[in-house]
């Protein structure tokens, strides 16, 4: 680093740093945040007095008092913040039982030494309360002589006066109220004279004093009006105090709610010391001193203020408690009122408009400002700095109301009959707090808080342009107050040899002009431009005189108090040094004019540091202490729990209230923490409290993030089933009377978007944090989702697809506000436990419930199209998983959407459809179909080569090995009865219409199944193919009257659409090879996906075709006549004729219930398949028994009852087999050979005929 | 009786050191300023980097748990 920077160029390099930009574009709805905070002082608290030696020597004087008693002030507030936030250390400490107790003198060793440190503070506090009081009545004495009685007093001093009075008041309530401070002294004084027999007869005495001094209640009041009465005429300047204070109270020339309201507590309190022995305030008010009235007013306006952190007190009971009260003179205060002095939610409207109001201002000034790049003219400046004051006095205004509310609240707590949610049994501190606040009322408090912290916030942030202006103003203010104000009277005074009134104007001139500056200065061109500045009243127009220079300086503040005072002798009714009254001998407009300054002035300081006015103006710690109410629970609390703190319960309000509009002031509202926090750091300078107020925030925050996150979460998951809600339906169910309501509009988005909330110094990533819980959030609805479909049937995998759609487009609107969320996939993936494993949960469960319950007991119904379950069951389904338990917000969102849903998804819960089918393929893919279709074809092969051949090597034991087509002229009734007489062996076999026809089922279910998945599984390849014709470079034919139009159109289109050629375009941008050959090959597999040759349900049947050549039993072997078998009861599809010619036939009674009743077409399906695949269907259409016997009676037209069996019932019965049986094989045939068109294929060329003679010959040759 | 011409100069001098603090007072403070903002601009850039970083990173687990499906033990 250079050492010799010049202040020059230090100064060009930080107005460098304003040029760089840092861009932070998030919403502000954050209370100032300030990572660094730079303060600077100038108050010198009258140190610098000496340097004026141009001054009256007499304020000199007052100045130096001025000074002590600020430093006084300042050690009694740290004794108030001791006190105050003491906590009983002797419930803490163990103590000696008994006499004997043999370690009693370590115990008490130990009492002494911790104890001690907090002694010896009480010591000094009362020391410092006796040195305070006789100061004060030393000081009383002084002004209440009777040479001095007449003579001026400033303004400030008055006030210091009244802010002692102030003090002492508070110290005494401090006092009386904690209990623990006697305690713990009591403690400690028992064990320190347990261990000395207290030889030291000062300390004795002292520990005495101390000891009385603590137990007498009142003490320093009592004290204090003792020591006040023996002054003669103290009431007359306590008497100016009380005016004074009620004219800053009425005229609000205060800048922060401590003020406002030490004013009142002053008045109330110096009321209390006047009445001694003689109804002094009665006297006072007869001679006009005091106004009794207006005094009134004042206590009626403000019932309850603060004392100290959350101690209240009524300040009118100090004047009740005076001995010579009448309540007749104080007619409005005598009466409590049952309400609050601030209706705070009419409060809020005003408040509201007032913000308004003033934000527009402040718009606007700071965009003129902004846009015009040049520092800014006098009137700008004036304008800015009234602009600063009114923020601050607002603040102000805010904060009072605020803080008067809960005030009030804490002196009033509800009771279970005012308020009916308040339990029995709840303790003082929540009848003050948590149920003493209607929502209404919580609602103003949140949105007040917001207005003041936002305001603060705002101010803030051009603070240091603001201050400077103000500077600016200042100066300029103060320079033309000399030159058009004072010059004059002074001149005069020199004239007419008024000697006094001539020194102390000189003297007020040449405290504050900047002469020197004024001669070097005096050509600055600057200043010239000034003169166009618009001429306003009197005071304005002076100041905008071209020979005033400029500087941005501020008078210090000893200066300003030194020209203040002495300006204000000069207007004063009383006598100002000497015996003249100086006001008599100013022309009333100098008067005018120089009282137009002072009060304008007034206020100057606060203007001067206007960072910490506009930090107290806004300051909100009071709503999170609690050391009263602590201290009153006897211990029995060690700190409140967080229902019951203010901060958390305005919070929570906000997240549970439902109303969108105070969701941005949440964060508000946690920043009284920070107010807390920083508080007891640098007022209290306590750490304890401190560290309390962090594990408060550490936990409020904790549920603030999982609140918000759950809200979040429930608001986008209703969003998304309402966005996904059939409309129809919608509408159908709004006509019967019930209305599914979308969920309200909410605000997240600039909540969401905070990425660094300032809380104790820490910055945290909201939407970091919300995302985290709102991803877990996420994966436990996709798992409760796959959970719930895992406890139920295959039918509710449509209500699966659903929940996951609703999941996914939940995830795509919240992945908008949240930034780190995981892709969805991912998170599904992970769900369905398929990262790390080849099969996810729900493959497995969709085979799960096909092998249990699906294929063993569902039906299919060829006219649907749908498998639906049978009547009666012959396998029994394991249990399923239990449901799991998890809410609503985890399934549809709310109760409404459940019971919505629910029912559209009762009407798939019966049956297994197309629906079903197709969300199979969407949530299984091709790896997933491809798990179930192996494992079905395992199934299949068990199913064949273990049951079905089992029955069918037992049928055909059961079989005549002959079963001859008998002609047709023995009458269809006679062919009855030899099928009937041929199979009525098979018709005994035990398991035929039982187990076979399941096992048949089973079979047919497989295969009807795979078919329907195919047909699903095209749909929505055609439908994915679709959406991506356009990225494929796959354009459809245009309309055109001929060829070579349509081929003209068809290039302009190509062209038009090559821009979203996705292979194209990666091929021109990418500068990877690899890529574009991995985008090529990718296109090329999502368009050949439906080609040709890839059809699932022809491959599953070829293979169970080869099953089925892997055994003679189907086919019977190698005919022997060399071509087939005709009548030998060989083949598969003669059993299938047996087992048809028993279904065909009618039931006997009424109680027998019918196969496709049981088996449905599934039976067929199973049966006819393996006929088609054997190849024997033509067989079978021409030998079927049943067929047959169809075929005679069609002729013959024959009724008859055979062995019970009606002939027309049957051949009735078997038409209708028939019909079904051929369009099986229609499907089946249509399936099969698809892709083999060639004829030649299928044409068996036979040598000629051979004579029977040869006939083993030529079977050897084939 | 005027102010002695030292006096004068004296206040002269005052007002100026006055604002020579205050200038140097206020370049501090906008200093401090400059800094909080930079912190919290930096913090929004580094929190939308941090996402993305996070979202690769869970990216690469995710794969990573793929490829080694069934032998996460090795």
């Amino acid at each position: 680093m250079n050492a010799n920077v010049t202040v020059d160029d230090a100064i060009s390099n930080v107005n460098l740093l304003d040029t760089l930009a840092i861009p932070d574009d998030l919403p502000d709805i954050e209370a100032r945040a300030l990572p660094l905070l730079y303060r600077s002082n100038f108050d010198t608290n009258f140190e610098d007095r000496s340097a004026f030696v141009t001054g009256i020597a007499k304020y000199s004087e007052e100045a130096t008092r001025h000074a002590q008693f600020n430093d006084m002030l300042s050690e009694g507030l740290q004794h108030a913040a001791n006190m105050y936030t003491w906590r009983c250390c002797s419930r803490a400490v163990p103590m000696a039982k008994s006499n004997d107790q043999p370690n009693r003198t370590e115990i008490n060793e130990m009492v002494v030494e911790v104890l001690k440190p907090e002694v010896s503070k009480l010591g000094s506090f009362m020391r410092f309360t006796l040195t305070a009081i006789q100061r004060f009545c030393e000081e009383v004495r002084r002004l209440c002589h009777s040479e001095k009685r007449r003579d001026f007093v400033s303004e400030a001093y008055l006030l210091t006066l009244g802010r002692f009075i102030n003090m002492f008041a508070v110290l005494d309530e401090l006092k009386n109220m904690k209990a623990s401070i006697k305690n713990d002294f009591s403690t400690f004084r028992r064990a320190s004279q347990f261990l000395t027999a207290m030889s030291d007869t000062q300390a004795v005495h002292d520990m005495q004093n101390l000891s009385m001094f603590l137990a007498t209640q009142n003490k320093i009041k009592d004290d204090l009006k003792l020591q006040m009465k023996t002054i003669e005429g103290y009431e007359e300047l306590l008497c100016d105090v009380v005016n004074i204070c009620a004219h800053m109270y009425e005229h609000q020339l205060y800048l922060s709610p401590n003020e406002k309201h030490m004013f009142v507590k002053v008045i109330a309190f110096s009321l209390f010391l006047m009445d001694g022995d003689a109804a002094n305030v009665a006297k006072l008010d007869q001679k006009k001193r005091l106004s009794i009235s207006r005094l009134d007013k004042i206590f009626k306006t403000l019932e309850v203020v603060p004392l100290y952190g959350d101690m209240q007190i009524q300040p009118f009971a100090f004047v009740r408690r005076s001995s010579h009260y009448e309540p007749s003179k104080w007619p409005l205060s005598d009466k409590e009122s049952d309400r609050c002095h601030v209706n705070i939610v009419e409060k809020v409207q005003s408040i509201r408009s007032d913000h308004e109001s003033y934000v527009t201002q402040f718009a606007k000034i700071n965009n003129e400002v902004a846009i015009c790049d040049r520092p800014g003219n006098d009137s700008e400046n004036r304008e800015i700095t009234s602009l600063a004051l009114s923020g601050i006095q607002l603040l102000c205004q805010w904060s009072c109301a605020v803080v008067e509310t809960i005030s009030w609240k804490l002196l009033n707590p509800t009771n279970p009959k005012d308020n009916r949610e308040c339990p029995e049994n709840a303790e003082e501190y929540e009848r003050a707090t948590r149920y003493n606040y209607s929502p209404a009322e919580k609602t103003a408090l949140i949105q007040i808080i917001a207005m003041i912290k936002g305001l603060q916030s705002m101010l803030g942030k051009t603070e240091s342009d603001m201050s400077n202006s103000t500077r600016k103003c200042v100066y300029v203010e103060l320079q033309a107050f000399i030159h058009h104000t004072i010059n004059e009277p002074l001149q005069k005074a020199v004239k007419h040899k008024k000697d006094l009134l001539a020194s102390i104007l000189q003297s007020v001139k040449d405290s504050i002009s900047d002469a020197g500056n004024e001669l070097n200065r005096m050509t600055d061109v600057k200043g010239k431009k000034k003169s166009s500045a618009p001429k306003g009243d009197s005071a304005n127009s002076s100041s905008s005189d071209i020979r005033i220079p400029r500087r941005t300086a501020a008078p210090g503040s000893t200066q300003l108090y030194m020209a203040r005072t002495q300006l204000e002798s000069l207007i004063s009714d009383k006598l100002c040094g000497g015996k003249k009254i100086l006001r008599k001998e100013l022309d009333s407009k100098t008067i005018e004019k120089i009282s137009v300054f002072l009060r304008k002035s007034a206020h100057w300081p606060a203007l001067f540091r206007l960072s910490d006015s506009m930090t107290e103006a806004g300051e909100l710690s009071q709503l999170w202490f609690r050391e009263f109410y602590l201290e009153m629970t006897m211990g029995q609390r060690i700190q409140f729990p967080i229902e019951m703190s203010m901060p958390w319960i305005l919070t929570d309000y906000i997240l549970s209230c439902n109303e969108p509009s105070l969701i941005e002031s949440a964060l508000y509202q946690l920043d009284l923490y920070n107010d807390a926090a920083q508080y007891s750091l640098f007022n209290f300078n306590k750490q304890f409290l401190y560290d309390e107020v962090e594990a408060e925030v550490n936990l409020c925050f904790d549920q603030f993030v999982y609140k918000l996150s759950e809200m979040v979460f429930t608001h986008y998951k209703q969003l998304a089933s309402c966005m996904l809600l059939d409309k129809r339906f919608k509408a159908e169910i709004l006509r019967s009377g019930t209305m599914i309501r979308s969920p309200s509009a909410a605000r997240f988005e600039s909540l969401l978007q905070q990425r660094h909330v300032q809380l104790l110094g820490r910055s945290v990533d909201l939407n970091r944090v919300v995302s985290q819980r709102v991803n877990m959030a996420l994966l436990k609805a996709l798992d409760a989702a796959i959970w719930k479909f895992e406890s139920e049937p295959l039918s509710s995998i449509v209500e699966l697809d659903m929940l996951i759609d609703t999941n996914r487009l939940c995830h795509t609107l919240l992945s908008d506000v949240l930034h780190s969320i995981a892709p969805f996939d991912d998170l599904f993936q992970e769900a369905n436990h398929a990262v790390n494993s080849p099969h996810g949960r729900i493959t497995l469960h969709v085979f799960w419930e096909l092998n249990y319950d699906f294929v063993p007991n569902f039906v299919y119904n060829g006219s649907t199209h749908r498998f639906v379950r049978a009547r009666h069951v012959f396998r029994k389904t394991p249990a399923r998983e239990k449901p799991p338990q998890v809410g609503q917000v985890y399934y549809w969102g709310s109760k409404s959407l459940m019971a919505a849903f629910m029912n559209i998804c009762n009407a798939y819960s019966q049956c297994i459809g197309t629906q079903h089918l197709k969300a199979i393929t969407r949530l299984l893919h091709y790896q997933g179909i491809a798990v179930i279709l192996d494992e079905l074809l395992k199934m299949t092969n068990r199913l064949l080569n273990d049951k079905i051949r089992r029955h069918v090597r037992n049928v055909f034991n059961m079989m005549p090995k002959v079963c001859k087509l008998p002609r047709s002229d023995y009458g269809s009734n006679a062919l009855l009865q030899y099928y009937v007489h041929h199979l009525e062996a098979v018709g005994k076999y035990p398991e035929l219409k039982s187990e076979f026809c399941q096992d048949l089922r089973e079979l047919g279910n497989m295969i009807v199944f795979c078919q329907q998945l195919e047909v699903a599984l095209g749909q929505e390849e055609a439908h994915d193919l679709f959406l991506a014709a356009a990225y494929t470079g796959t354009v459809p034919q245009p309309p055109a009257r001929n060829a070579q139009e349509q081929m003209k159109q068809l290039a302009k289109l190509e062209d038009k659409y090559s821009r979203i050629h996705l292979t194209e375009i990666i091929d021109k941008i990418s500068p990877d090879d690899g890529q574009a050959a991995i985008a090529k090959d990718a296109e090329l597999m999502t368009k050949e996906r439906l080609c040709c040759g890839l059809n699932a349900f022809e491959n599953f049947l070829v293979r169970i075709k080869q099953m089925l050549a892997a055994d003679d039993i189907w086919t019977g072997g190698y005919p022997t006549n060399g071509v087939f078998w005709i009548d030998e009861c060989v083949e598969w599809y003669r059993v299938y004729s047996a087992l048809q010619f028993f279904l065909c036939q009618p039931t006997r009674d009424d109680n027998e219930v019918y196969a496709e009743e049981l088996f449905g077409d599934s039976l067929q399906w199973g049966g006819l398949t393996l006929i088609t695949l054997l190849g024997q269907h033509r067989r079978f259409e021409v030998l079927d028994f049943c067929y047959h016997l169809h075929r005679v009676n069609k002729a013959d037209g024959k009724d008859e009852v055979i062995s019970g069996i009606r002939l027309a019932k049957m051949v009735e019965r078997i038409r209708r087999f028939q019909l079904l049986n051929n369009q099986i094989f229609i499907i089946l045939e249509n399936q099969l050979n698809e892709n083999n068109d060639d004829p030649n294929e299928r044409v068996r060329e036979f040598a000629p005929p051979v004579h029977p003679n040869y006939a083993n010959h030529a079977a050897r040759r084939q | 009786m005027h102010a002695s011409e030292a006096v004068q100069q004296q206040l002269k001098d005052d007002w100026d050191n006055r604002e020579f603090e205050q200038i140097i007072a206020d370049n501090i403070k906008n200093i401090a300023n400059f800094l909080s903002s930079f912190e919290l601009s930096c913090r929004t850039k580094l929190a939308t980097l941090s996402d993305k970083l996070n979202l690769l990173e869970r990216k690469v687990e995710f794969l990573e748990a793929r490829v080694t499906k069934g032998d996460t033990l090795s």
